[in-house]
């Protein structure tokens, strides 16, 4: 079940995001050497590469958290700078990290709404209206198919899976133009993976957000990704459509480190 | 954090969840849920045995205005270590911003007859720009504040004694100012209803304001939320964009404020400013009071209430002891145990609840 029963992407799809000529260096280190790539409305775009590619440092620059040296992004058609996280949320770039973000003395629908709370006014006061968000968090995450014991538990009372779902089913709630999920199924099991998979999937059938994915598993890029860009020590090496690819070459290229020419 | 109410993940008898068992873990799990009620009950039984032993004396008006007059500068600048404990920060340089902003007061208006609230308002600025200068260099300059904050309490303490030469001096007399903030004394003759029975409590209720408002601000707005998320989780509240370095400079100019106030509130009550008014000692009892209220140095949790009551218990020791007849420093070693078991406990029932999920 190779592309499922999902249509491929239209070729005509308009290119929303472009990072183009992206270097960065953290002092010594070289993360990335000249990395374009290239996000058409709706599409799934996989980042694959070993660790220590340079993936995590491509899209923290994407979602503001890094400055690039050089290379510049063009988001929507238009160039941008993003100075820090809150700049390229705001401009609807919602970014899942590994860690997750999500702050464990907080509560479900606190952690949901970090950022972009909602008020009342009480006696000239503007306080957080925890009523309202609490119950926004419970419809949302219902309508995500999102089991949590309550949203009023603090999310280090939950499970990997279900803080996976919440970080998840948090950067989808502001109906983001582009989400980038760094590894979403590291340290799930396999029915909990199978859960954020599904998510994502949902996700690409309605073909409303574009998506940058992050994923170690093979496997799993060629179930739910449009194209593919390998990551090799802060190159891209191979930019293909999964149907043109094989697991087979990808595996090849890991193997040889150098690149879809070189094989 | 308001006592979570709800029930645990249903799962308690999988693997890897465990239901407290014993007494020992049951107490725990009500300790973890209610921290606040805990130190109340431990204020509660120390209070009660002190009106025993001293006859009655203890819970008089006139005793109780002097305890709750030192609840009330513990317990101001109490509030305010927590807030910068919640964030993973401390200040250490309170006590002599207690001592400088009403020195500053008093100079001021000796010198310039500025009305004493005009230069009570410009002790609190000094206070809060002292807090602007120990955020910064924490924040910006990335020294933990453990080191930032002993440097400026020791600049500051050796600004204002070298002012006068360690000299008091005596603050001009302008009411209704002094009577609001503390200039009367309970005396024996006065009534809990009168108004000067009344103003000689208002150290105290002045504190109880400002409790209310900063455990509102601290649970019900989203200064609090990304106070709490700054201390919890620094590098994921900057992933999804609070501004942690802002937060925590704003909790180190409440720090100061707050300091300067208690040290302003301090000076009325006395007609005088003193040099060494406030001192390390103050710092550390300001943070007793905090660790013994339930609030952790880890960051990320805390209460607001827990450091008034630990700031009662803290005054309640120092004047207790005194009372029935102890030698006053031996409070100190009532004081420093209660400390080390406050803290093992927060620790302990933290680990806890990350471990048993309770």
């Amino acid at each position: 079940m190779r592309q499922n029963d999902i249509a491929a992407i239209s070729p005509n799809a308009p290119v929303i995001l472009e990072m183009s000529h992206i270097s960065k260096t953290f002092g010594a280190v070289t993360a990335l050497v000249d990395v374009s790539i290239r996000l058409r409305k709706g599409e799934v775009l996989a980042l694959v590469g070993d660790n220590g590619a340079g993936k995590s440092t491509l899209i923290k620059i994407l979602s503001g958290f890094h400055r690039p040296d050089t290379g510049a992004i063009v988001y929507q058609g238009k160039q941008v700078h993003f100075g820090s996280p809150r700049e390229a949320r705001a401009v609807g770039i919602e970014t899942v990290y590994q860690d997750l973000a999500l702050i464990n003395d907080l509560s479900v629908y606190h952690n949901m709404f970090v950022g972009r709370e909602y008020h009342k006014h009480v006696l000239g006061f503007k306080l957080l209206d925890n009523k309202k968000m609490r119950g926004l968090a419970r419809t949302y995450l219902d309508t995500l198919g999102i089991e949590v014991p309550s949203v009023s538990s603090t999310v280090d009372l939950l499970s990997g899976g279900q803080r996976q779902s919440v970080a998840v089913a948090r950067s989808i709630y502001s109906s983001p133009t582009i989400l980038v999920l760094d590894e979403p199924l590291a340290a799930l099991g396999v029915r909990e993976g199978a859960h954020v998979l599904g998510l994502i999937q949902n996700l690409r059938q309605q073909r409303s957000v574009s998506i940058i994915l992050i994923v170690h598993n093979y496997n799993q890029v060629f179930e739910v990704c449009d194209r593919i860009n390998f990551l090799h020590s802060g190159e891209i090496v191979l930019d293909a459509s999964t149907a043109e690819t094989s697991e087979e070459e990808l595996i090849r290229i890991v193997k040889s480190g150098l690149g879809r020419q070189a094989v | 954090m308001p006592p979570s109410t709800q029930t645990a993940p249903k799962a308690t008898n999988k693997v890897g969840l465990r239901v407290p068992t014993t007494a020992l873990e049951t107490v725990l799990v009500i300790l973890s849920r209610y921290r606040e009620a805990s130190i109340a009950v431990v204020a509660i039984i120390l209070a009660i045995y002190f009106q025993l032993a001293s006859n009655g004396a203890f819970l008089s008006s006139q005793e109780l205005s002097v305890v709750l007059r030192d609840t009330g500068r513990f317990g101001l600048i109490a509030v305010a270590e927590v807030m910068l404990m919640i964030t993973g920060e401390i200040d250490l340089s309170v006590g002599s911003t207690f001592s400088l902003a009403p020195y500053v007061m008093v100079l001021l208006s000796l010198t310039w007859a500025f009305p004493i609230a005009v230069s009570a308002l410009a002790g609190i600025l000094l206070g809060l720009l002292i807090g602007l200068v120990n955020g910064v260099i924490t924040v910006s300059f990335r020294v933990p504040s453990l080191i930032t904050t002993v440097g400026t309490f020791f600049l500051l303490q050796g600004v204002v004694v070298s002012i006068y030469n360690s000299q008091p001096v005596v603050a001009p007399v302008q009411e209704p100012f002094n009577e609001v903030f503390g200039e009367n004394l309970y005396g024996p003759a006065d009534s809990v209803w009168s108004l000067h029975g009344l103003t000689a409590f208002t150290p105290f209720l002045w504190t109880v304001l400002v409790v209310v408002v900063m455990a509102v601000v601290l649970n019900r707005t989203t200064f609090g939320l990304h106070t709490i998320a700054t201390g919890s989780n620094i590098v994921g509240a900057r992933e999804i964009g609070v501004r942690t370095g802002r937060i925590k400079v704003y909790n180190f100019m409440i720090a100061g404020a707050f300091a300067a106030g208690a040290g302003i509130i301090n000076t009325t009550q006395f007609a005088s400013a003193d040099p060494l008014a406030g001192g390390p000692f103050l710092t550390l009892q300001a943070i007793a009071a905090a660790v013994i209220g339930g609030t952790s140095l880890l960051g990320g949790s805390g209460t607001i209430i827990g450091a008034l009551i630990g700031a009662f218990v803290v005054a309640t020791l120092n004047n207790g002891l005194v009372m029935i007849g102890a030698q006053a420093t031996v409070s100190d070693i009532y004081l420093g145990t209660a400390i080390i078991v406050a803290m093992i406990l927060n620790v302990q029932v933290d680990r806890l609840r990350a471990r048993r999920r309770l």
